[in-house]
């Protein structure tokens, strides 16, 4: 099995790749470049920071045109997290300014990336949070109803449409994880949660 | 529902951990003994959170301390913070490399602005917590030593407005006496602070954390206390916390 972390300068690169060396991933490379994301089995984009910067390096190494090859046309497996996973989908109004409302990200998913916005919620949402889990999603095979994850973010994702997500309540619900086709996305930190998180990047592994 | 969190800090200082008490450090033992009376990777699962602190005084060396927390998060799937003496961004760059997910700012919050900002900036204000000493009604930086002449609720809502995402607050006061947190100061700053609030400070057995716990505003309560929760001491005050129907986390 060779994983590929895909490394654009933003991420904790290390939880994440200890976390897949503790499943006995043998092959497991960090990189940017197309031969390696090309020869993959499977995908990670990973992400920490802002949407904007990470937006900028990404265009800078033009990963939009590789994963548009890889994972939309040759449908390779993806696994976006945290900020991963909102870059996967089609915007955010993070860092938005007064000539642009939002930004785009990969455009894959139908959804766009909105800051916490109810009165008396503490932003950033950090810590566990019980995640109502989704039947129809292979991220979840074993799992009970609610399990807990680890979140930390400022910005969340919404959706109009159906991208087979489950659901977490923070003030109000919103979308904590996706799974169309290939695309995968969690909200949560599933590298820093526990034996719940390792199970779900089990998963991930195994059955996509 | 948003869990809250248990905390283990850990406090480092020239290869070796320590008890605080009032902020006088003791030193109990290396990385092996660490090992030996805490099976590291087995307390984890105990603990929603680790943070690791570097006190060491002699030009706080980061070098040997992001060794030790490399090794000492091997195999632990947690959050793990690392602060103490932060002060470029290669400093900030090794400790994430190193295991870190977020990192523990203090002293820089107030003597370096333009430091933080940039860090906020790079890596986000949810990778950013801002770390406050305080006794009698003001903030301590530099180990304690220095005292900012503000009062604290004002230094808290201006280190919030630097953008950090959590606030850890510490009673140098408490510290280490195993006596239970300093509620009057935590309630008082718990009601109106916007962003997590994490309490450190004087917990000494399981029904402390519980209190903390209890307190509407704060998100986590954090222990450094090496002595009381040896052995099974974490774990089994999570269990306790938990059949009292503490909102706390599980993990299958």
């Amino acid at each position: 099995m060779k994983l590929v972390i895909i490394d654009y300068g933003m991420g904790n690169i290390k939880s994440i790749t200890s976390a897949f060396k503790y499943l006995n991933v043998n092959d497991i490379t960090i990189s940017n470049k197309y031969s390696e994301i090309k020869s993959a089995d499977k995908l990670i984009l990973p992400g920490v920071g802002s949407f904007a910067k990470a937006v900028e390096k990404i265009n800078k190494l033009d990963l939009q045109k590789i994963l548009d090859e890889i994972v939309l046309e040759n449908k390779k497996p993806v696994l976006g997290i945290c900020l991963g996973m909102q870059l996967l989908c089609n915007s955010s109004e993070e860092n938005s300014s007064e000539e642009n409302s939002s930004i785009n990200g990969f455009g894959y998913i139908d959804a766009e990336c909105k800051r916490f916005n109810i009165q008396e919620l503490k932003v950033p949402h950090v810590g566990f949070n019980q995640v109502r889990v989704n039947n129809n999603s292979k991220l979840y095979d074993g799992f009970s109803e609610e399990n807990d994850f680890y979140f930390t973010h400022s910005y969340r994702v919404q959706s109009n449409t159906s991208i087979n997500q489950s659901i977490c309540i923070y003030g109000e619900e919103f979308i904590s994880s996706y799974e169309v086709g290939n695309i995968a996305g969690t909200q949560f930190h599933p590298e820093l949660s526990q034996t719940n998180g390792l199970k779900l990047l089990k998963n991930f592994l195994e059955k996509f | 529902m948003l869990r809250k969190r248990i905390i283990f800090t850990l406090i480092y200082e020239d290869g070796k951990f320590n008890q605080s008490r009032n902020f006088r450090l003791q030193k109990v033992g290396n990385i092996n003994w660490l090992e030996k009376n805490y099976k590291f990777r087995d307390i984890a699962f105990s603990l929603d959170e680790l943070i690791v602190l570097n006190a060491s005084k002699n030009g706080k060396n980061i070098e040997d301390f992001s060794k030790v927390l490399e090794k000492l998060v091997k195999d632990v799937f947690i959050p793990v913070a690392a602060g103490g003496g932060i002060k470029s961004l290669e400093d900030a760059e090794l400790l994430f490399n190193s295991g870190a997910d977020k990192l523990v700012l203090n002293s820089a919050l107030y003597e370096n602005k333009v430091f933080v900002e940039k860090l906020i900036k790079k890596y986000g204000s949810q990778s950013i917590i801002g770390s406050i000493d305080y006794k009698l009604n003001c903030a301590y930086i530099n180990n304690g030593l220095n005292k900012i002449n503000k009062p604290l609720k004002e230094y808290i809502n201006y280190i919030v407005s630097l953008g950090v995402g959590e606030i850890y607050l510490n009673s140098i006061e408490n510290d280490g006496t195993g006596f239970g947190y300093d509620f009057g100061t935590i309630k008082e700053v718990a009601k109106d602070i916007t962003i997590p609030l994490i309490i450190a400070g004087g917990a000494g057995n399981a029904s402390h954390l519980q209190s903390g716990l209890d307190v509407h505003g704060v998100n986590a309560v954090a222990t450094a206390n090496l002595f009381n929760f040896i052995g099974d001491g974490l774990p089994s005050a999570r269990s306790g916390i938990i059949s009292n129907n503490g909102n706390i986390a599980q993990w299958k």
